[in-house]
């Protein structure tokens, strides 16, 4: 009795958590999200691969509802949802939880940080706490054109190296990289690229003591969990969207490997 | 000729309403205002503020008596007398020859009450722009009046904190209270290092002249001299002098390794347009989301910032962070410790 | 099974406050400082600065020059006037074609078409005289000054000039307890209020969000100003010599427009120390780099997103609105329509502040969008006055080709110098429309903020527009 009992809750979790973010996956085969600071020409990037022509302004913090578009490459679709952009995801505002919380009960299956190439040290902050939720990552490096323009270098095989992801270079604003950006998302969303993404090191050796026991802790319960490293940083940083979500038991429900056919399923669609 | 006669006298009472509306409504000191502060003693803020001072006696080792009840929330003796006996119908105290206590549901409900006190503090100093003397007295109203959904939403949204901003541990929902390890600031000898963990917050006589200091949690203090007279200490690079009774209400926890003292105390506010700095500490004085955001522009020890441009005013000032340009306003840039780049030379070429 | 479970994750938890007792609350730093000491790893390995600089110079060139201590904010009035000029005088000819078209060709076209069908009277004045005029009158008249306006404002946004207004003007904000990105939802607000509501997101803190949200309607929407532009023209523009008429109107809309920053401002201090007591907090604001605009994309994307989106909009309110026009000057009781026994009722009262009945039921008609105030006012002038040779008949709502005709109308309706300054002032000044409410009251989940956000204005607009008509009787009579 027990087990069925327990499905029937995670099929209601996930349904909530369809209706809450609002998505219709019937008819996609992959999820992707789009995340990144502000004004680093995010909106443009979303237009250029979805074809839709939201307005777009030269200041941090323009987009600041959700937007939803779609994409086909090859033989899949994909659907594309645009989050506020954010410098961080550690905070307590309204915009980081929602594209926190996106990232991590959405479970998108590729998500793409768009980087201001012009000023990677600051972008990365973002992206190595992506990569702390999910390991399925495409680094679009924006405006790259600019930073030519500003005479800056980039290794980008370096940098894609260095973090473990594609980095794609793109200019956005003339349409440059998109196909290879599409290919990069196409190769991480069907498992032909493995990401091996960065993990954070150097974290004082008291804080890291509290985070590997935590984590071991975590795995045991929830053995599907392959980010309970970043649940237990944000445990320590008392979130309560996470401890509620240890307690209901949600977080059990999070990563278990799914097939799309599975995952559509459970939105609660008949997969035609 | 009748229109400007007319417009004369609609003018005049327009302007006696307006300023009759001023003396209603004019905060603190108008007339609602003053209404609503005489409104407040109302008898479950009694009861909730007696089993607060009960604790705090437990807490401190004093004995409680009616006459210390009576003294702490400023009412009659035979108002206390009628206060205490409902406590003690509703299972809340215990009187044992005179000296009362608290029964185990009476702690919990004055742990809940301190809980809302700390919790509402702590709102104020991250979320909000009030006034630090004005904390205490805000929270004093504010505890008799958050629900527990509120509560929870207060909590989540500043993280769960353990403290308060004075440094008082924040109980937590099921009424556990956090060991403080502190020590008075005066246990510290004479050129050793510490930092400020608490600040005494009680009485606010004595806690706003703190605050007119400059002193904060967080700070780091060094002892200049110490006599029975005054203590002097260095506190975030400046200089003050305490007397011993002010001396009591800080308490400090201290450092023990040379490499965590920090030497530069200088604000980023001070730096000149095209100068070129290295970040060496963000001050406690920003908490809470402000902090924050600072943190997430990459304002953290050891970025190097150049202020390129000022606003009318000096304020804000623009500044290039990790490759961008990004305004501040010197209130905040006046918690934000530098290091200025020849300095930094000067000090390699001399331990050269 | 079930309570193992549950023990164990209470586990977790209590260890985990456990460890942040023992860490402190100082693990966000350490977190922040190793992410950002691994990111400079990383960066340094990939990226390289070649040593020329010639851009970001070109950048510190402009900055110095739009943030200027001196010029900082003259550049700012003179392109915000600049680009009020543009669409005044732009917006004439094709305003006037449209109407042609619209109005004077199409309407009697539509009208004869229904005659030949054999519609019953109603019927045709509810659809033709109601909801067609209305509109068609919203489109020949909001769509020339948006297809110019909003181009044009995006273009300043496009190069990165607006974060630079901010920059410059912080600190007024400041000084007023408000947060310096309020300048950047006001901006937006110079689009549509409801979207500067919505935009005040980028504010962290609630109490400058919320002073950010009750102030966003001083910012003029693009319903109001084509009230503004109309109003100025006749009765400011009036005053002067025909050749500067277009820049002096431009300079009186832009007057307005500046008193309404200015009132935001004032507001904002007066807010901040009463019912929202604060300092003013935090505040990070960045300047991106300049980008060069590319103008045609740019004309593309806000005539699609924001000119038709804000068109839609308008059509969609003046609709209803047409209809409801036409029902209140036609159904009758007693002696004389809803329209008439509303404004004998409300027009002592309206002239008392400088106004008159009509406008104030024209205010109330016009609460679901501010776009249809003017034909709402010029329709029900006409039929009250039972002035039916102009217009087609009794509730339509119509433009007339010239401004001279809407000027004769006016002023046969009684309206003085003072009527039209004080329309223009209370455009300005009164409640935000109902959507801009909606959207406030989802963005603050408060009733309180809602009401508030609707009475300050009004009272405040109705203590304007009354200290405004006594002291101008008090100096200049009647």
């Amino acid at each position: 009795m027990k087990p069925l009992n327990q499905c029937e809750q995670c099929t209601v979790h996930k349904e909530s958590t369809f209706i809450k973010y609002g998505i219709n996956m019937s008819r996609y085969d992959y999820l992707v999200a789009l995340a990144g600071n502000p004004n680093t020409g995010k909106s443009t990037v979303f237009n250029n691969l979805t074809g839709l022509k939201q307005h777009t302004g030269n200041w941090p913090g323009k987009t600041v509802t959700r937007a939803e578009g779609a994409f086909s490459y090859r033989d899949k679709k994909f659907k594309i949802v645009d989050l506020p952009g954010t410098y961080s995801l550690l905070t307590m505002s309204t915009d980081e939880e929602i594209a926190r919380d996106f990232l991590l009960f959405g479970k998108p299956d590729v998500t793409v940080v768009v980087v201001d190439a012009t000023r990677i040290e600051r972008n990365l902050n973002l992206v190595l706490q992506i990569l702390e939720i999910t390991d399925h990552v495409v680094i679009c490096l924006n405006l790259i054109d600019e930073a030519k323009r500003h005479n800056l270098e980039i290794d980008v095989l370096q940098l894609s190296r260095d973090i473990g992801v594609p980095v794609v270079p793109t200019a956005a604003r003339h349409k440059k990289g998109m196909e290879t950006l599409m290919q990069s998302i196409y190769d991480v969303a069907t498992g032909a690229y493995q990401c091996k993404p960065k993990r954070l090191k150097n974290i004082s050796p008291k804080a890291s003591r509290a985070i590997e026991n935590l984590t071991k802790q975590l795995n045991d319960i929830f053995p599907h969990l392959h980010n309970a490293r970043w649940i237990a940083m944000r445990l320590l940083e008392g979130d309560q969207r996470i401890i509620n979500a240890i307690r209901s038991g949600e977080l059990g429900t999070i990563h278990q490997e799914e097939t799309t056919q599975e995952k559509l399923k459970s939105y609660g669609y008949e997969t035609v | 000729m009748e229109t400007m006669i007319h417009s004369l006298t609609a003018l005049s009472i327009s302007i006696l309403i307006i300023g009759m509306l001023i003396i209603v409504f004019f905060p603190e000191k108008g007339i609602l205002a003053r209404w609503n502060r005489t409104r407040k003693n109302t008898e479950r803020i009694l009861i909730e503020d007696a089993l607060k001072h009960i604790y705090d006696c437990e807490y401190n080792d004093t004995d409680c008596t009616l006459h210390s009840i009576a003294g702490n929330l400023a009412i009659s003796g035979d108002r206390t007398a009628k206060l205490t006996e409902k406590l003690m119908i509703h299972g809340l105290i215990e009187s044992h020859t005179g000296y009362i206590t608290l029964t185990d549901a009476g702690r919990s409900y004055a742990l809940r009450v301190i809980r809302l006190h700390r919790l509402w503090e702590r709102y104020l100093a991250d979320q909000t722009g009030v006034d630090e003397n004005d904390w205490h007295s805000e929270a004093e109203i504010k505890e008799h009046a958050i629900s527990p959904d509120e509560e929870t939403a207060i909590a989540a949204q500043l993280g769960n904190p353990l403290t308060d901003p004075h440094g008082d541990p924040i109980p937590s929902s099921s009424g556990t209270v956090m060991k403080q390890h502190e020590t008075p600031i005066c246990k510290l000898k004479k050129g050793e290092y510490g930092r400020i963990v608490h600040i005494e917050d009680e009485p606010p006589a004595i806690y706003s002249q703190l605050v007119a200091l400059g002193l904060h949690p967080g700070m780091q203090v060094r002892i200049i001299d110490q006599n029975d007279e005054r203590l002097t200490i260095e506190a975030d690079g400046n200089e003050c002098i305490l007397a011993p009774l002010f001396a009591g209400h800080i308490h400090i926890t201290p450092i023990h390794h040379t490499k965590d003292v920090q030497h530069n105390f200088q604000p980023l506010s001070s730096l000149e347009e095209g100068e070129e700095a290295q970040v060496v500490a963000i001050s406690r004085k920003i908490r809470g989301q402000q902090r924050r955001r600072l943190m997430d522009l990459g304002l953290v020890p050891g970025t190097s910032v150049t202020a390129v441009m000022k606003s009318v005013g000096n304020d804000p000032v623009a500044y290039k962070i990790r490759g961008a340009l990004i305004a501040l306003r010197n209130s905040q840039t006046n918690g934000i410790f530098i290091e200025r780049k020849e300095e930094k030379q000067n000090e390699t070429t001399k331990s050269m | 099974m079930d309570t193992k479970q549950f023990n164990e994750k209470e586990d977790i938890l209590t260890n985990a406050t456990r460890y942040r007792e023992e860490i402190g609350e100082n693990f966000y730093d350490t977190m922040l400082e190793s992410i950002y000491s691994e990111a400079a790893t990383i960066a340094k390995k990939s990226v390289r600065q070649r040593d020329d600089k010639r851009i970001y110079t070109l950048d510190r060139t402009i900055d110095r020059i739009v943030t200027s201590k001196v010029y900082g904010f003259p550049i700012m009035v003179g392109l915000l006037a600049v680009v009020f000029w543009i669409t005044i005088v732009g917006s004439n000819l094709p305003s006037d074609m449209l109407y042609i078209l619209l109005v004077e060709t199409l309407h009697p076209a539509l009208k004869g078409v229904a005659s030949t069908i054999g519609f019953p009277w109603w019927l045709d004045g509810l659809l033709i005289d109601g909801a067609y005029l209305s509109v068609a009158w919203v489109v020949s008249v909001m769509l020339p000054p948006m297809a110019i306006f909003f181009p044009l404002f995006t273009l300043l946004e496009d190069f990165g000039y607006l974060p630079r207004v901010a920059f410059n003007m912080d600190s007024l904000f400041r000084k007023a307890g408000a947060h310096g990105k309020q300048a950047l939802t006001m901006s937006m607000g110079f689009g549509c209020n409801a979207a500067g509501v919505i935009s005040t997101r980028v504010i962290d803190s609630p109490r400058e969000r919320i002073i950010a949200i009750l102030t966003n309607n001083f910012s003029l929407c693009n319903g109001r100003w084509p009230i503004l532009i109309l109003i100025s023209t006749i009765f400011i523009g009036s005053l002067v010599p025909a050749h500067i008429a277009g820049l002096v109107s431009a300079m009186a809309v832009v007057s307005v427009a500046l008193l309404g920053i200015v009132l935001s401002i004032v507001l904002s201090w007066f807010l901040s120390h009463t019912i929202l007591k604060g300092e003013a907090s935090t505040f990070s604001l960045e300047l991106p780099p300049y980008r060069p605009p590319r103008i045609l994309r740019t004309l593309y994307t806000s005539l699609i997103d924001r000119t038709i989106f804000v068109l839609w909009r308008a059509i969609l309110f003046a609709t209803p609105a047409g209809l409801v026009i036409w029902l209140v000057a036609n159904i009758s009781i007693g002696d004389a329509s809803l329209a008439d026994h509303f404004i004998r009722f409300a027009d002592p009262f309206g002239l008392f502040i400088g106004l008159n009945g009509i406008i104030l039921l024209a205010f109330i008609i016009a609460i679901p969008a501010n776009e249809i105030i003017i034909p709402t006012i010029l329709m029900l002038t006409v039929t009250t006055l039972g002035m039916h040779e102009v217009g087609a008949g009794t509730g339509v709502m119509f433009e007339l080709d010239s401004v001279s005709a809407t000027a004769s109308i006016f002023h046969t309706g009684g309206w003085t110098l003072l009527t039209g300054i004080n329309l223009m002032l209370f455009s300005l000044i009164h409640n935000p429309c109902s959507t801009t409410l909606y959207t406030i009251y989802k963005e603050t989940g408060s009733m309180k903020w809602t009401a508030l956000a609707a009475v300050i204005p009004l009272t405040l607009g109705i203590a304007v527009c009354f200290f405004v008509a006594q002291i101008w009787r008090l100096f200049l009579g009647g």
